[in-house]
């Protein structure tokens, strides 16, 4: 599927067994391509988390297959699996999920350490590019701040620095703008439309806030585990 | 490693009661293991201390503590052994030492012959230094003992001498301290001439304890040895290394005390053990939505191993060197007590590796829960 940098195809996903066997996805098909931000909505118990953790590998499905960049997810080892993590997906998670010890910088070049680009390139280029993401992103003069001293949309930005200094094609992002103010939310939804449209990320987006359908490319509806509405904005 | 780092100093507390479990655990280690090399020291220090080549004691003597009297005639029958240079006889035994107070205090008392050994501390001439060895011409001086440092203020000797005390209820004088040689039996050490030894102890003179052999040079040792077994068969011939060895191996494994210091040193390794993995582990499930987020990113096994093996060795590191500072003025305060603790520097060096070791191993339970944890609780706000 050379076109689409990431699809699932007819998967489904059931946690539990016998009688207390509950079915979080049944047959999902879908193709994300790269410009595109992809809204993802739903209930909750609809399946949206379930249908992330897929895309990002993290979740095996028990029926159907996950590809990105046109592999077979399901014919991958878990280290290789964790390779495509490191490699071609950034995570935004809605509690941000950052190391709380470490300052802004080292939040985001601690991606740079896992890929191990920190040795290929030096730690020194990191960090360099670790700075230029987040003054990007406006936190030049909070760069050495640490998480707790940062404010929820400050952390969130730290963690999109975090998600884009290893330049993956995909960026995955769970709620994130759930734990932030208007203001915090709008800009975070505006950062990330720059990401699909103009440096031309995969970007998919879990989310119930309405705010971001005014910023998404294309909606996905999700009920029950089934996709009942893929629409173009 | 600045993960790891910030890991765990992130709560100072925790990190504080880590550091000082491992110190703890290192500074029982270095002590423990310099009681038992003292103890085994000490075990064989009066061996080591003579020049002789080899020794002939009873059969079945394990220790020169415990010896048993030989027949006098075998130092007679040594020299006529091709090789045999010269023989001394050394004996050993426990007495009543009559303090100045009256007091009666039970003392190991050791008497040689003069050249029995340039270490071992034989009273020396009146007017020599106090305490130096015998030369190899000297005369004793009748009735002249001489007792270590360690043990003066047990048996209530000044610092001016001589001090005329009573040793079997026969009269012997104080003439000089020694030092290095603090008894681990808890009868002080009392040393005399050969004769005055035999005297004070009752020996009858045609019996000794243990007769120590000198070689002459150009002869081999072992083919010595072997001649004067041969034709001593009522008795035992060893090297001064085997005897001494073996005297080593009674102390600490037969009479237990060696196995008890042993296992102090070994609690100690695992009391570090326990407190070390006890704070590993709740700081990695204290951080395991962190590594949950580590896996999520795409972080490896390996990469989670070696955070946490970092954070172990690194609190580890701490923990040692504070260990190893806290031994140096406890080391210092023991040993008056324990006069013939010994401390050689390779020890605390050595002790690094057991530490670290312990530190490493630790981590192990930590690290299972942390590559074993599932990675999409990522999403779970």
């Amino acid at each position: 599927m050379p076109e689409h940098s990431l699809a699932v195809e007819n998967a489904s996903v059931s946690f539990g067994s016998g009688s207390t066997r509950v079915s979080a996805l049944t047959g999902v098909s879908l193709q994300f391509a790269p410009s595109t931000l992809t809204l993802i909505m739903g209930p909750s118990g609809s399946g949206k988390t379930t249908l992330l953790s897929l895309l990002g590998c993290l979740l095996t499905p028990n029926e159907g297959s996950v590809f990105i960049q046109g592999r077979n997810t399901r014919l991958c080892s878990a280290r290789e699996k964790s390779a495509l993590r490191r490699q071609e997906i950034g995570f935004i998670f809605q509690a941000f999920r950052l190391f709380h010890s470490l300052s802004a910088i080292e939040n985001v070049v601690i991606k740079s350490d896992i890929s191990g680009d920190a040795h290929k390139h030096s730690r020194k280029h990191s960090r360099t590019l670790a700075l230029d993401l987040l003054a990007s992103l406006g936190l030049d003069g909070k760069m050495h701040l640490k998480p707790d001293d940062l404010s929820g949309g400050e952390k969130q930005r730290v963690a999109i620095a975090r998600a884009l200094i290893s330049n993956p094609k995909i960026l995955l992002a769970d709620e994130p703008t759930a734990a932030l103010d208007s203001n915090s939310g709008r800009q975070i939804c505006e950062i990330l439309r720059r990401l699909a449209k103009d440096q031309h990320h995969t970007v998919v987006i879990v989310s119930h806030d309405p705010r971001w359908t005014s910023f998404a490319g294309r909606t996905v509806l999700l009920q029950d585990g089934r996709v009942i509405e893929d629409r173009r904005n | 490693m600045r993960l790891a780092w910030s890991n765990i100093t992130h709560d100072r507390v925790r990190f504080a009661v880590t550091v000082l479990g491992i110190s703890c655990a290192v500074f029982l280690m270095i002590f423990q293991g310099s009681i038992l090399l003292g103890f085994l020291r000490a075990a064989s220090k009066i061996i080591d201390s003579t020049g002789a080549d080899l020794w002939i004691a009873g059969r079945g003597v394990q220790c020169f503590e415990f010896a048993v009297p030989i027949e006098r005639r075998f130092a007679d029958l040594a020299r006529g052994i091709p090789g045999v240079r010269n023989t001394r006889r050394i004996c050993i035994s426990l007495v009543q030492f009559r303090k100045i107070d009256g007091s009666q205090q039970q003392v190991a008392l050791i008497g040689a012959d003069t050249d029995s050994g340039a270490r071992l501390p034989i009273p020396p001439l009146a007017g020599s230094a106090a305490g130096s060895p015998s030369g190899s011409s000297m005369t004793v001086g009748p009735q002249a003992v001489v007792v270590d440092s360690s043990n003066a203020e047990m048996l209530d000797i000044p610092l001016r001498l001589p001090l005329d005390v009573e040793i079997n209820n026969q009269r012997a004088r104080v003439v000089g301290r020694t030092s290095g040689f603090g008894s681990f039996l808890g009868s002080p050490y009392v040393f005399t001439s050969y004769s005055d030894a035999s005297r004070y102890v009752g020996l009858p003179a045609d019996q000794t304890m243990f007769i120590l052999v000198h070689v002459q040079p150009g002869f081999e040792i072992e083919r010595v040895k072997r001649e004067l077994q041969a034709r001593l068969p009522s008795v035992e011939v060893s090297t001064r290394e085997e005897f001494s060895r073996r005297a080593q191996i009674y102390w600490t494994s037969q009479t237990g005390a060696g196995g008890a210091i042993l296992a102090a040193a070994v609690l100690g390794f695992f009391i570090g053990l326990t407190v070390v993995s006890q704070a590993i582990y709740s700081t990695t499930m204290e951080h395991i939505e962190e590594f949950a987020t580590l896996k999520a990113l795409g972080a490896s096994s390996g990469y989670m191993v070696r955070v946490i093996v970092a954070q172990a060795l690194l609190a580890g590191l701490a923990g040692y060197l504070l260990g190893v500072l806290i031994t140096n003025p406890m080391i210092r305060a023991a040993r008056p007590h324990i006069p013939w603790i010994s401390t050689p520097w390779w020890l605390p060096a050595g002790v690094i590796v057991p530490a670290l070791a312990m530190c490493a191993l630790a981590s192990i339970l930590s690290v299972k829960a942390a590559i074993t944890v599932e990675p999409a609780k990522v999403f779970r706000a």
